[in-house]
């Protein structure tokens, strides 16, 4: 009898994995939908943290964060909808629904603000998953082709060129990889979530004032002291400014 | 005096200035020559046309630039260049044309004609308008102001004169409103007789409750420090106050290295007279002074500058739930990246986030048009006009509020539930035209779509990082055994061993089954032919050549024990007696394989 139970255990964990997470999806299926319905009463700060409740209980998609957004500028806080809208690009990056609300949202936003180069536009066409996808594909064909032509010797004539291609498409999507990672992964990114925040020249309360930033503004981040970020507007305009004050993705 | 009847050409700054009919036709012929470029020149595009001068103040003897900017036109009528009153036409007129590409991906040309003027007397000069045709349409510059002095209040004292060179910083004046912006001159004075300048970084304006933007240079130009012609290097900036009471500069700090030498002096040692001279300039005190509490319009959200406004609404004649498009351009002079839409009660329109977008026509940014775009549409059919629309700032100069009110507009809705939407014949037949811009955002998406867990990306996580290495060490895998089979390939006695070796191992499980079966001729024959080939490979002969004499002949002097030379004997012997009485106990021949894997031990250990 023991015997023939344990036989069936992991049937019985796999059904109950099974259910644990269908029962899981359709209640943040619920909860999405219920967050919704807030939006469409026009409560857009409780659909605001309806949203990022689910976020935060660790389940998420690009239109959590894109109706999170929504929420966000309908509620007046154009930054940390920019916030979000730049997360739900990072997990899909050709959404035109998200493109176009980042970019309306970006155009309500005054005063300094970085705009994304040509550069960061070309690789932001892929999500960093897609361009690491495709780096490691291009990587194991590579080597895999290397190791066929050393297993068959016969292959390597009619290998070589293939092989060499790939490592030239392995490298190119390696730096390409290497730049996203650079220019768009956000690390070096703060969007001002505050109103008229003072920019200064040092990173302390008392230091005087460089500019100041809107709502929504996006800046790079040079440096990083307790809490305190450097940032400049892109052009030669340099300050600090609390962490509270911004948002990262 | 008008710039048609009194210019005339200057051949330096130097030079005084006179009046005559030969410089009156020469000024006509200039400013036909600079129509006739115009139109040969300029490519036919979207017209902008600007004009500026380098500066706003000057003194009596110097002359100032007039730049006339033209982007992307092709003009059809000759430029109505108006007179300048006490201005004249103090130099050859300089022209030129620069290209970029805009955020847009469209080319832009910019055409720029530069003409020098000169004061003949000191005062206030308005320089009106331009008036231009640019691709059938009438186009207008703004009037600008200049300043001629007669001698400069605000300059630094005779005894900087006996300096090699100094900064010196000009405000204005003295008093400003918080919020006002103005623009500060830096300048720095070189010596006469210094051929060029190097290592020279502007310090920042900064001060309490200050905010500036970066300086921007203008044009050099000489002025009298004591009994010395200095160079001066002027650059300005936008500056803001937003703190209220007495304030102070911050300390200026620079250097700057006269005659550097070049990348040939260089090589050869330091030129002698090259001089690096420290900048220092103290603090300057002004005063900023709150708006004032009285007479505050209701409307004001803390404008300060001097504006003009201009409001348009289309269309007029809608359906209920029709878009109107509300544009409102603020033009002037002031910090233009923080006003913000006038505010207004919309009561019967639903109302969307207005856009806003920002030119500025000179190059500290401050003075230019901020247009805002709302749109609305009317809820009601009983809704008659665009409510009133007001503006309210703050002018430093008057030192009191101004309020700018656009009247309502008459509107006429109909009901729009009946209204036929007219299909647009452009969007069919010309899917590239530029879509019209937004109006609101995108609306929330009804579903999830595919949910995940919250991780960090790919290149992050260490499981995926490892799995790359599994490729490689593929390769490397792939690499070494390739290696390992040339290497055999190369050497046959490498090979033959390892063949003996394997052929040995297969052997010892074949006796052993032979055993178990207590098949006594396959097990002996077995046991023949592994001994053949072990001690073949050992002494480098065919299996087949192996009898027993070569244990004596040759194992037994290259070194290899009695105990398994005896050893061997006895399993040939062995072997040789069981052709004619074959062993039956299967525990006997299995006793046999141990025996045989000693002595196989023994042969591999010696030496080849």
């Amino acid at each position: 009898m023991i015997i023939r139970l344990k036989s069936f255990l992991p049937v019985l964990w796999l059904a109950v994995g099974t259910l644990a997470t269908s029962v899981t999806a359709a209640d943040t299926a619920q909860r999405f939908d219920t967050a919704n319905k807030l939006y469409e009463e026009r409560k857009f700060p409780e659909a605001a943290a309806a949203y990022e409740a689910m976020l935060t209980s660790g389940t998420t998609s690009p239109a959590v964060y894109f109706n999170l957004g929504n929420a966000r500028f309908k509620s007046g806080e154009i930054g940390r909808a920019i916030v979000a809208y730049r997360q739900a690009a990072q997990l899909t990056p050709r959404d035109p629904d998200i493109k176009a609300n980042v970019q309306f949202a970006r155009n309500q936003v005054q005063g300094p603000t970085l705009r994304p180069s040509r550069l960061q536009r070309a690789f932001g066409l892929l999500s960093l998953n897609e361009w690491t996808g495709l780096t490691a594909g291009a990587l194991w064909l590579t080597f895999l082709m290397l190791a066929v032509m050393q297993l068959r010797p016969v292959l390597r004539a009619s290998l070589r060129n293939v092989t060499l291609i790939a490592g030239g498409v392995t490298l190119f999507l390696g730096v390409c990889l290497l730049a996203t990672v650079q220019l768009n992964t956000g690390r070096d990114l703060a969007v001002v979530t505050a109103r008229d925040v003072l920019i200064r020249n040092g990173p302390l309360d008392e230091s005087q004032t460089s500019f100041t930033a809107n709502d929504g503004a996006e800046l790079r981040v040079l440096d990083r002291k307790d809490d305190w970020l450097q940032v400049t507007d892109g052009t030669r305009r340099v300050g600090w400014l609390k962490r509270s004050e911004v948002g990262t993705l | 005096m008008r710039l048609d009847h009194g210019l005339m050409l200057m051949e330096g700054q130097k030079q005084q200035l006179n009046c005559s009919s030969r410089t009156r036709r020469n000024l006509v012929l200039r400013l036909a020559a600079l129509a006739v470029v115009i139109l040969l020149a300029l490519p036919s595009s979207a017209a902008k046309f600007t004009t500026s001068l380098d500066r706003d103040r000057i003194l009596l003897g110097e002359t100032v630039t007039l730049t006339l900017s033209i982007e992307g036109a092709t003009p059809t009528s000759m430029p109505q260049l108006p007179a300048i009153p006490g201005l004249q036409v103090a130099g050859g007129m300089t022209y030129g044309t620069s290209s970029s590409i805009g955020a847009d991906g469209k080319a832009h040309t910019v055409t720029t004609f530069s003409v020098p003027l000169a004061a003949t007397q000191t005062g206030e000069f308005q320089i009106p308008g331009f008036q231009l045709e640019l691709a059938g349409q009438k186009l207008s510059s703004a009037p600008l102001r200049l300043t001629v002095l007669a001698e400069d209040a605000s300059g630094p004292p005779a005894e900087f004169g006996q300096r090699a060179a100094f900064l010196w910083l000009v405000l204005p004046k003295k008093e400003f409103y918080i919020g006002e912006t103005f623009v500060p001159e830096l300048r720095l004075y070189v010596r006469p007789g210094v051929r060029n300048i190097g290592g020279f970084e502007p310090p920042t304006l900064q001060g309490e409750g200050l905010t500036a933007s970066r300086w921007v240079s203008g044009g050099n130009y000489s002025r009298r420090v004591g009994d010395r012609q200095f160079t001066v290097v002027p650059m300005t900036c936008a500056a803001t106050a937003v703190k209220t009471g007495p304030l102070k500069t911050g300390n200026l700090t620079a250097s700057v290295v006269l005659n550097p030498p070049d990348v040939f002096e260089r090589m050869w040692g330091r030129r002698a007279d090259t001089e690096q001279v420290p900048l220092t300039l103290p603090p300057q005190d002004f005063r900023v002074l709150p708006l004032p509490a009285n007479n505050v319009p209701p409307n004001f959200t803390g404008a300060v500058g001097n504006y003009t406004l201009n409001v348009a609404a289309g269309p007029t004649n809608v359906a209920t739930g029709d878009p109107i498009t509300i544009k409102v351009q603020i033009s002037g002079r002031g910090t233009l990246s923080a006003l913000t839409l006038p505010p207004n009660e919309w009561d019967g329109f639903k109302s969307y986030p207005p856009t806003a977008k920002t030119e500025t026509t000179d190059a500290l940014g401050i003075q230019g048009t901020k247009t805002f775009e709302q749109v609305v549409s009317a809820e009601s059919v009983s809704i008659k006009e665009i409510p009133p629309l007001a503006f309210s700032f703050f002018d430093p100069e008057a030192k009191q509020y101004q309020t700018l009110i656009q009247p309502a507009f008459p509107l006429t809705v109909r009901p729009g539930g009946a209204t036929v939407v007219p299909v647009i014949a452009a969007n069919t037949t010309n899917p590239d035209a530029p879509q019209p811009p937004a109006q609101d955002i995108v609306h929330i998406k009804p579903r999830p779509g595919t949910l995940a867990q919250v991780s960090p990306p790919l290149i992050q996580q260490p499981w995926f990082i490892a799995a790359q290495t599994v490729p490689l060490l593929a390769w490397l895998v792939a690499l070494a055994y390739r290696k390992r089979a040339d290497s055999l390939a190369a050497n046959p006695r490498l090979h033959r061993q390892r063949q003996v070796a394997q052929i040995i191992r297969a052997g010892l499980r074949e006796l052993q089954r032979h055993a178990d079966a207590n098949d006594s001729d396959a097990f002996f024959a077995t046991l023949v032919r592994l001994l053949q080939e072990q001690l073949g490979e050992r002494l480098d002969c065919p299996a087949s050549a192996i009898t027993e004499a070569v244990i004596d002949e040759k194992l037994r002097p290259r070194g290899l024990a009695e105990s398994s030379c005896a050893e061997l004997h006895h399993l040939f012997q062995t072997c040789n007696l069981a052709r004619y009485a074959p062993i039956k106990s299967s525990q006997q021949l299995a006793a046999l394989v141990p025996r045989f894997e000693t002595v196989v031990r023994e042969l591999q250990n010696l030496k080849a």
